[in-house]
């Protein structure tokens, strides 16, 4: 009899400027991982593009970034696009959003397999990230320490790398990640595989081909919109990113805000 | 306008496609892009030839499948296609036989159609002179990876007045990643530094190292190759149930076809 697994969900947070293939590859590879440890089952994945007002240079509106993933992922019988942290009025930290869906998954996981039935493992919710992502907790001003700890040791991270080992540096050298490294799960990537939205960005302001990189259809809603030009990837360029002034400013909320 | 000709480009790509994968695809792109670019070429079709079962490569499955799943991954593609001539031959065809073939379908299809348009009647009348004759403004390229331009230098893989042919008569485009160096390989080789005016760089700047090693060893181990490869295609390999450790073990112990009809030969 197998061993019983706990239902896991994986969530991505990150531009989606556009989204490409390898975004989609993140989940295929996370979802193997994860289910070859034996104990997990994992049963959802959500691509949660960010809000405008992040402010990175070159972000084109969140109802395109949206309507792309929404493409590219017609063709996942798994995995969906939320626009939730997309709508809020201003950047949504990442914790709060992980808030928000763990609650709404929670809940539509009580309703579903019903209440008397105790013995069943509760619902999990991890992020899903790249190697890069590990780097940004050294960024000052980017993250709040809180959330850090409440990201790592409360939910977790399943972090997709190419075969490299600095993600495993990363976390050595980080009291907090390394305290939380049962929880940090590290998948690799065997296919070197750059293909990354700015290079997409690159191609299409050039006049270069992208297909195979990302999916017909949001090759060619790129096209009718004529998103990603010289100007698209002007925007911005002289703003502060919104985490950086956002929590430069708030004083430190406690967990249940 | 400028007075110089655009001269028309066929891109033939030669290998197991075993299975085809984004990577392969993509090649076509890169290779279009870069020859356009040089304001000097228009590439208007792209050929996907897969080896045939003689080959004799360790894990390489039946022609038939191999050629339906680049069918199906070219749908998409407008320009893009596979041809099943070289598969179809009951011996293994040295690839320099089939660029050869291909340009001769291509001078004649492009016969045919000079033909039927009346308002070139003098320019009808030289082609039929020069039938056999190289045309300047049609080049038939031969698309590769830098594998295979270093293949060159392996004892008894090629001939080396196939390479000569390949690279002197027609032309090689060449797709290679940041971390390999083409230039000096071709420095090195006097053969291929004599026409290296015929020998196409392009690099590829953003590494997409989908090799269909890596896919049938995911594929053998139950994992994803989702976005790798087109979904049609997995699709095809899950209905037919090809790529296992069965499968990766035809020809283990079998000589590669090109190293089997060489050695042995005299040396040129």
């Amino acid at each position: 009899m197998a061993a019983r697994r706990v239902p896991l969900v994986l969530l991505a947070c990150g531009s989606f400027n556009p989204i490409t293939n390898q975004h989609m590859r993140l989940f295929e590879l996370a979802r193997d991982h994860m289910h070859s440890t034996g104990q997990y089952q994992v049963v959802g994945g959500i691509v949660s593009p960010v809000s405008d007002s992040y402010g990175k240079q070159g972000l084109v509106l969140a109802k395109h970034r949206v309507a792309m993933a929404e493409l590219a992922l017609q063709s996942s019988n798994w995995v969906t696009v939320d626009e939730w942290e997309s709508q809020q009025p201003d950047w949504t930290e990442t914790v709060v959003t992980m808030r928000y869906h763990y609650r709404r998954i929670l809940k539509e996981y009580e309703r579903s397999v019903g209440m008397h039935n105790n013995s069943n493992l509760s619902p999990q919710l991890k992020l899903l990230c790249g190697a890069d992502f590990l780097d940004t907790f050294k960024i000052p001003g980017l993250w709040r320490d809180d959330h850090v700890e409440e990201l790592v040791g409360h939910f977790g991270l399943v972090c997709v790398s190419r075969g490299e080992l600095q993600p495993e540096r990363a976390v050595h050298e980080s009291d907090l990640l390394s305290y939380r490294r049962h929880n940090i799960f590290h998948v690799r990537e065997w296919v070197k595989n750059e293909t990354s939205a700015t290079e997409v960005r690159r191609a299409l302001r050039r006049g270069l081909s992208v297909k195979y990189l990302l999916p017909d259809s949001v090759i060619e809603y790129i096209h009718r919109h004529n998103l990603y030009t010289e100007d698209s990837e002007m925007r911005n360029k002289s703003a502060v990113l919104r985490p950086l002034v956002k929590q430069a400013q708030e004083p430190v909320k406690s967990l249940d805000d | 306008m400028e007075g110089h000709s655009i001269t028309k480009v066929v891109l033939l790509a030669c290998g197991s496609f075993n299975p085809i994968t984004n990577m392969h695809m993509r090649m076509f792109e890169l290779a279009r892009d870069h020859l356009e670019d040089t304001g000097q070429y228009k590439v208007v079709r792209g050929i996907i030839s897969p080896v045939g079962d003689a080959y004799k490569k360790k894990g390489l499955i039946e022609a038939c499948h191999r050629l339906e799943m680049t069918r199906l991954a070219t749908e998409s593609s407008d320009w893009v296609m596979v041809d099943s001539w070289e598969s179809l031959q009951p011996e293994w065809v040295e690839t320099a036989k089939v660029v050869r073939h291909h340009y001769e379908e291509l001078l004649a299809s492009e016969q045919n159609i000079d033909d039927v348009d009346t308002i070139k009647y003098a320019k009808k009348r030289r082609i039929e002179e020069n039938h056999h004759k190289d045309r300047d403004d049609l080049q038939l390229m031969l698309l590769c990876g830098a594998d295979v331009l270093e293949s060159f230098g392996i004892p008894n893989m090629w001939k080396q007045e196939d390479i000569a042919e390949i690279v002197g008569r027609h032309g090689l485009v060449c797709i290679t990643r940041s971390n390999s160096d083409p230039h000096k390989f071709i420095h090195q080789s006097d053969l291929l530094w004599k026409y290296r005016k015929n020998i196409h760089i392009v690099r590829e700047w953003v590494t997409n190292d989908i090799s269909a090693t890596h896919v049938r060893r995911s594929l053998r181990r139950g994992q994803s190759v989702r976005y790798l490869l087109p979904d049609s295609v997995i699709h095809y390999i899950k209905e037919h149930g090809l790529y296992s450790s069965e499968s990766e073990q035809k020809n283990a112990d079998v000589v590669l076809a090109p190293l089997q009809r060489y050695t042995g030969a005299s040396s040129s």
